[in-house]
């Protein structure tokens, strides 16, 4: 059964070496294409102008913060329960990635709210949402970092990222119902600038692209992940020197 | 075995008197420190007591179980929880219960005296304590699982507050608008539910969760 | 009633600590595990009693793996590490009653084992003092007595000998031998060498 798991790090290191280059030249290509549809084709909007275009970027990342957060901590799962060695790397290396989509959505959401709500920060449930799970990020990424034993380190933020997402939701929907308190449904919605469908094909489009950018940036970094792990192993030497 | 397991935490307790007494005096500095900073008005503490209450407790409750597991770690007494075949899971529940006895029951107390200083109404200081009641076993037991978390970590004083402080969100909201509901003259029973559902949905789960995050992290 | 380590490795921070170690121990075989320091000693005897996770092997126990301690299989075990265990705002005795509160095994629970076990290891003198104030071979004698109340017939001790003195280790060594006599199973690690006292000693250099 050990032999099996070693091999399975081993086989995805060796496997993935050409996919990665192929994923990444795909994912830039994607991505250039949907900036254009979104910035150029897309139609103006009548009340927010070109100013709602940000939300091409600002979507997509918000919706796969929250998306890595469940691959970290149902890869986290995996990886406590059935102790497959390569879910413990998926899961902590996913970490960075969510914290950098999370902090695209922020840094897009305050440009937006600029025109729109006359300043850039406002109090509101999504951008406070995605605040707190900017924290969380942080909380996990900060864990594994102050662990000098990065294999105790994975089971303890795979255990954090679960005990996490159970959070998120109640996390979420309080913050939600915070809001409402104090503020009232003035505020207008920030993901539904009149959904016409040549506005809403760009952002399915986009959220594709962003699932691609996911896959190529986890694969690349799982497998700098193995090579940490392993790279004192025979077959890791044998197979950088050949 | 359980009396013995009970007579054990409190003695602990007992013996050190300091470890009651400094959360609450710390308690009781950082309080009377909001109006020397922001001006003794009485509208203006009036309007913001709560949150100043809840905030004080959080860093009390934080500072109080930081260390909640440094002892037993350093004296290896942890290593015997691990391997006992008894039920760990009590003891650990025994541990947060006589925890939240020693460093928030008194903050709770208390809230009479507090609500003299600044005071506030009967009502709102009596939501204050139902909530402060539910609240802080619930903060206690999250920042516990932090401390389990970082137990195995040199300096980890910084880093559990990080990781649990966004676990504490929804029960400070809940309550601070709770609070908030009675001192404009709404109901505030579903917020006090609510905390309600979050106590007794954490403190049975959190023996368990303890001896299964302490497994992996006492090592590093 | 058998307990085998197979083909145990473990690794920290990336380093392999002990790499494919096998043992098997029956009924009233002593282990001895030495080396020198650093070797893994400590961090073996951590892993077969449960608290150390391996990175690969298993630890058998009636060949059911306990190596995750997530099992209540583990009920014969009692494990002593070369931390004492003992808490420093109680007596002697009040540890030794807590100790054994928290071990199912030794169900009589009355004090006659506490006396019997402070007895053997002459600590008696001492049943009131704070653990604090304890010289450091007491409170290793403290912390060996949880071996007498409790009648756990697998022993894991890491250094026991550390600080006690040969009238002790004497004492200490008969204890182990009558273990092996009761058809026990005793691993330790040690500097000292008690395969001279002890036959049949199982010697594991690491």
């Amino acid at each position: 059964m050990n032999i099996s798991k070693i091999a399975n790090l081993k086989f995805f290191y060796t496997r993935t070496k050409n996919i990665t280059f192929f994923l990444s030249v795909f994912s830039f290509v994607l991505f250039s294409v949907g900036i254009f549809w979104g910035l150029f084709i897309a139609p103006e909007d009548y009340l927010q102008g070109n100013s709602y275009r940000i939300i091409y970027m600002h979507v997509p990342a918000a919706w796969l913060s929250l998306q890595t957060y469940i691959f970290m901590a149902v890869t986290g799962f995996i990886a406590l329960v059935w102790k497959v060695k390569i879910m413990e790397i998926a899961s902590i290396q996913s970490a960075p990635i969510g914290a950098l989509f999370t902090i695209i959505a922020l840094v897009t959401g305050m440009i937006w709210g600029k025109p729109t709500w006359g300043t850039y920060w406002v109090w509101d449930a999504r951008l406070t949402s995605e605040l707190i799970l900017l924290f969380l990020y942080i909380g996990v990424i900060a864990l594994y970092a102050s662990f000098k034993d990065k294999r105790q380190a994975v089971k303890i933020t795979s255990l954090l990222a679960i005990i996490g997402l159970i959070n998120i939701p109640i996390i979420h929907y309080s913050v939600e119902w915070w809001n409402t308190l104090h503020q009232g449904p003035t505020v207008t919605k920030f993901e539904k600038p009149s959904a016409h469908i040549s506005m809403l094909m760009p952002l399915l489009y986009m959220f594709f692209v962003f699932n691609i950018y996911f896959l190529t940036v986890i694969i690349k970094r799982i497998r700098l992940g193995i090579y940490l792990r392993e790279k004192n192993s025979k077959w890791m030497e044998e197979y950088r020197n050949d | 075995m359980l009396k013995i397991i009970i007579q054990k935490e409190l003695s602990i307790y007992f013996r050190n008197l300091n470890s009651i007494f400094l959360p609450l005096v710390l308690f009781f500095l950082i309080i009377s420190i909001f109006p020397l900073v922001l001006g003794p008005e009485k509208k203006l503490l009036e309007k913001i007591i709560p949150g100043i209450i809840w905030i004080t407790t959080i860093l009390t409750t934080l500072m109080s179980s930081n260390n909640f597991f440094k002892d037993d770690f350093n004296n290896g007494i942890i290593e015997i929880y691990l391997t006992s075949d008894a039920s760990v899971e009590l003891v650990f529940f025994f541990k947060i219960i006589a925890c939240w006895i020693f460093t928030c029951l008194p903050i709770i107390i208390f809230i009479p005296l507090l609500s003299i200083l600044f005071d506030i109404p009967f009502n709102s200081a009596f939501v204050i304590f139902i909530t402060l009641f539910i609240g802080t076993p619930i903060l206690i037991s999250i920042g516990i699982f932090g401390s389990a978390l970082t137990i195995g970590l040199s300096k980890n004083n910084i880093l559990a507050p990080i990781i649990i402080l966004p676990f504490y969100i929804p029960v400070l909201i809940f309550s601070a608008s709770a609070i908030d509901s009675v001192s404009i003259g709404l109901s505030y029973e579903m917020q006090i539910y609510i905390l309600l559902a979050f106590l007794v949905f954490i403190l049975p789960i959190m023996p368990y969760l303890l001896k299964y995050t302490l497994r992996f992290s006492i090592n590093n | 009633m058998e307990i085998s380590v197979n083909s145990a490795t473990c690794y920290k921070n990336n380093v392999a600590i002990f790499n494919n170690i096998n043992l098997s121990l029956k009924n009233g075989d002593v282990a001895l595990i030495s080396g020198a320091n650093g070797s893994g000693k400590t961090t073996l005897i951590k892993s077969i009693s449960g608290i150390q996770n391996l990175e690969s092997g298993a630890i058998l126990l009636n060949n059911i793996d306990i190596s995750h301690r997530d099992s209540d299989f583990v009920e014969n075990i009692i494990y002593i590490g070369h931390k004492n265990s003992l808490n420093s705002d109680m007596t002697v005795h009040e540890n030794l009653v807590y100790l054994m509160a928290l071990d199912s095994s030794s169900k009589i629970k009355d004090n006659s084992r506490i006396e019997k076990a402070m007895n053997y290891f002459d600590i008696q003198k001492y049943k009131d003092y704070f653990v604090s104030d304890l010289s450091e071979g007491n409170k290793k004698k403290t912390s060996l007595a949880r071996l007498i109340i409790s009648d756990k017939k697998i022993w894991i001790l890491d250094e026991p000998l550390s600080n006690l003195d040969n009238f002790s280790i004497e004492i200490f060594i008969k204890l182990i031998v009558e273990n092996q006599k009761n058809n026990g199973i005793s691993i330790l690690s040690s500097h000292y060498d008690i395969s001279k006292k002890i036959s049949n000693v199982k010697h594991l250099e690491m």
